[in-house]
């Protein structure tokens, strides 16, 4: 459903991504590691067709990005780091916008707004103003609103910031449930505990290249520590040392 | 109810919703402050279209006596105020596309939803249309109302306007658009837009001095009149009748008269459709490589300013206050978009100064003395508020201008009246210094009375510390930590409190230094001593002025403080 191949993404004469591959299928959650600056928004930025790619193709539900730009982004859902939200309109007015992007239109958005709202435990604010949303609400109005055109794909640059454990644990269980139901889910993150419970496939990106791929348990042998949890095989694979000098200063 | 392609062809104007939409839920929900701003503004913006319409009414009936000349003076000055418009237009809509197209958050919703690049375009270009073009339309619309009715021209001439209007403001908006489209091609458009707020305001600056070195007083001598079709002339040139500008004003000129001028409409009109089909196929090209480009952040290129570091030190200041101060002067010196306003205002001072040095008052012989001390407290009032401007723009937003970084100092250990202290000292200087220039220099290419001289340089003083005190106290009073920039904050409600204020606590020094001020220069015309009563009344004005600008200054720093501590909330 996504399909990326040999990206690169030059910023002057530094390289951020550096031959990127990526392979997500219907009904996938894939996940994307890696640390601070490996490359991993700017990846997914090219992906949502934010960010010109220097080389590579993209690929949503068959059309080609830079081609068929139209077609590929109306089979996709993006949900950004630090998402925009216009501040002076109510969640309603948001999404009805949202959905109109989309082509959305008639009865039936409606109430599929209202469905979305109520999903994500927002139903009682659809007639307030963002700007009266903390940080938390916006991040699930915003996932109200990749979801709400019923994409075939979805991006999610850090779905976790900022959100309390009810409203993460939430998110797992509607992401979970959009994959069963064919959704094709490319995920950044830094949470570790996310990706090992919710991630059928992961790639560790580190210096703009893929360094690992495979499921949790490929990873774990890669790195030579089939038992561990995650955290310190990627803190093996993408270089984790730094954190005992820190410890040794502090 | 899956999307499909075929869905999605929505027209353009639905891409403008969301501004509609927050502009009605804004009026509805109005805050604190919009009734008194919007009754503020909205009676200086009746009074200028006010002054506008009869100045072009005024003008246009005096030129209508001179027959044929009159005419000709009306014709040329309408090329030549479209001709200003027309640059001044293609100037705006190049910041204003910048921002638009490149810039503005809400791209980053759009461009990812499957809109048409042509659709996006269309949507930027009529909102760069409307943020280029609404001051023009309200500035051009009394005058030519003036023009009209003075002309006593008949109803079609409405129609006329309109139809020249609309495709004159849309050539030199499509113009700016494809120079942005351009430049954020060629350079990051951060860096670009550094760079166009410098060439901007040189732009300004160079206008400003221009017109003040035409020295256009000269027209005002009755002696000088054929002097008025020569100074026109001179503003002609072999490629005037090629541009846009000439195009409008012949036709308007057409239908002031009753007649209508097709080619020239005809000219306008098919020039602004050619310029949007064509900037709109460069766009569909190039725009979104330029976008690409405009979130690339590359590593800024800055300056030190290691001598401030320097200077700083030498300062006797304690620690927290010199590293607050250091803070300030980089991050203000850093922000082109900060220091480069005050080249249009060290333009203007020039200007100010240079007006009382061509200043003919010896054409009053007799009158000479008393209208030179005039001028003196004309001078001491115009600094006040040149200080009170300067005040609202850049010491009232000191303490909002700490933005979402502002918990640093709070969770710091530092006192809130240590912080607010060091943002009126900060303030204090350049303002000071900037006033008691102008005051000095005024006054001395005036010749003024010695008394007065000193009088003013010692009154500056007072003021700006009064002035500097209340900026900083009601910035604090009222902050606006979410503003995008400092002008926003400047023109909020208290920007628009701290200004009433600062009027009328000017109006009320001007009155407690005038009246002895003048008892004093007649009694020595006269060579009369004062009476008792007036030494004693002297005195007292002089002491209830300084108490005057001690009380606003201190009071108003006192409040700041107050405020401060009283915050429930952290920006962050």
């Amino acid at each position: 459903m996504i399909v990326v191949e040999n990206l690169v993404k030059r910023f002057g004469k530094f390289t951020a991504v550096d031959g990127v591959s990526i392979n997500v299928e219907p009904g996938q959650i894939h996940g994307f590691l890696g640390p601070n600056g490996a490359g991993k928004t700017t990846s997914i930025r090219m992906i949502a067709g934010l960010l010109k790619p220097d080389h590579g193709r993209i690929l949503v539900n068959g059309h080609d990005l830079a081609r068929e730009p139209e077609a590929a982004k109306a089979a996709l859902g993006f949900i950004p780091d630090r998402p925009f939200i216009y501040d002076k309109l109510t969640a309603g007015e948001f999404l009805r916008f949202h959905g109109g992007l989309y082509g959305m239109d008639g009865g039936d958005t409606e109430a599929r707004i209202t469905e979305m709202l109520e999903i994500f435990e927002l139903g009682r604010w659809q007639h307030e103003l963002v700007e009266s949303f903390s940080h938390g609400m916006k991040q699930r109005l915003v996932m109200c609103a990749a979801f709400l055109h019923r994409p075939k794909a979805v991006l999610v640059d850090e779905p976790m910031v900022g959100l309390d454990p009810r409203g993460a644990r939430l998110i797992k269980d509607i992401f979970r449930l959009m994959a069963s139901r064919g959704v094709a889910i490319l995920m950044s993150t830094h949470t570790l505990e996310v990706a090992q419970e919710m991630c059928d496939l992961i790639s560790i990106i580190l210096k703009g290249q893929i360094i690992a791929h495979g499921s949790v348990a490929d990873v774990r042998n890669m790195a030579g520590t089939p038992n561990e949890e995650l955290t310190p095989v990627f803190l093996k694979l993408t270089g984790g040392g730094a954190l005992q000098e820190i410890d040794e200063i502090v | 109810m899956a999307v499909t392609l075929a869905s999605v062809v929505r027209p353009f104007p639905y891409l403008l919703l969301p501004t509609w939409w927050a502009s009605r839920n804004r009026a509805r929900r109005r805050e604190k402050g919009d009734l008194v701003r919007g009754l503020l503004f909205g009676g200086i913006a009746v009074v200028v279209i006010g002054a506008l319409f009869a100045g072009s009414f005024w003008v246009t009936w005096q030129a209508a006596g001179y027959d044929e000349l009159g005419d000709y003076l009306v014709r040329i000055g309408l090329s030549w105020l479209f001709l200003t418009f027309l640059s001044f237009l293609a100037f705006s809509a190049v910041v204003a596309s910048l921002s638009t197209f490149f810039l503005s958050d809400d791209l980053r919703l759009i461009l990812v939803a499957p809109v048409a690049a042509r659709r996006v375009f269309f949507a930027r270009f009529a909102r760069t249309l409307a943020q280029s073009g609404w001051m023009v339309v309200v500035f051009l619309a009394p005058v030519l109302a003036g023009i009209g009715f003075a002309k006593c021209a008949p109803w079609t001439f409405v129609l006329t306007v309109i139809a020249t209007i609309v495709p004159f403001v849309v050539i030199p908006v499509a113009l700016g658009s494809a120079v942005t489209l351009l430049l954020v091609n060629v350079f990051p458009a951060r860096r670009a837009r550094d760079i166009l707020m410098f060439m901007g305001l040189v732009f300004a600056t160079s206008i400003v001095l221009l017109l003040r070195f035409l020295q256009p007083e000269r027209l005002m001598r009755v002696e000088s009149m054929p002097e008025v079709t020569s100074f026109f002339a001179t503003l002609q040139s072999p490629i005037t009748p090629l541009l846009p500008s000439f195009w409008a004003g012949e036709a308007l000129f057409a239908g002031v008269q009753g007649g209508s001028d097709w080619m020239h409409i005809g000219a306008l009109w098919t020039t602004a459709a050619a310029m949007v089909v064509m900037v709109g196929a460069a766009f569909e090209r190039w725009h979104f490589t330029g976008f690409s480009k405009s979130q690339e952040a590359r590593k800024a290129r800055f300056a030190q300013f290691h001598a401030l570091d320097v200077f700083a030190r030498i300062l006797p200041l304690s620690p927290v206050r010199r590293h607050l101060l250091v803070k300030d002067m980089k991050v203000f010196l850093r922000d082109v978009s900060q220091w480069s306003q005050l080249l249009l205002l060290v333009a203007l001072m020039l200007v100010y100064l240079y007006n009382f040095s061509v200043l003919d008052l010896d054409r009053l012989p007799y009158m000479s003395g008393v209208v030179k001390n005039l001028y003196a407290f004309l001078n001491l009032a115009m600094a006040a508020f040149v200080m009170s401007t300067v005040a609202v723009r850049f010491v009232f937003p000191a303490v909002s201008a700490e933005g979402a970084a502002f918990w640093i100092i709070r969770s710091a250990p530092i006192s809130l009246r240590d912080f607010l202290w060091s943002k009126f000292w900060t303030g204090l200087v350049p303002v000071l210094l900037l006033t008691e220039v102008l005051i000095v220099a005024g006054n001395e290419l005036l010749g003024v009375d010695p008394f007065l001289k000193r009088l003013s340089a010692v009154a500056i003083v007072f003021m700006a510390f009064a002035l500097v005190g209340l900026a900083t106290g009601l910035g604090a009073r009222y902050p606006r930590f979410a503003a995008d920039n400092p002008s926003q904050v400047a023109g909020s409600y208290g920007g628009v409190a701290f200004m009433i204020v600062a009027v009328l606590f000017i109006l009320v020094m001007i009155g407690l230094l005038g009246w002895p001020s003048s008892v004093y220069l007649f009694s020595q015309v006269r060579r009369r001593p004062l009476t008792d009563f007036q030494q004693v009344m002297f005195y007292a004005c002089f002491a209830t002025a300084a108490a005057l600008s001690i009380a606003t200054w201190l009071l108003g720093m006192r409040t700041g403080v107050r405020a401060l501590e009283a915050m429930d909330r952290t920006p962050a």
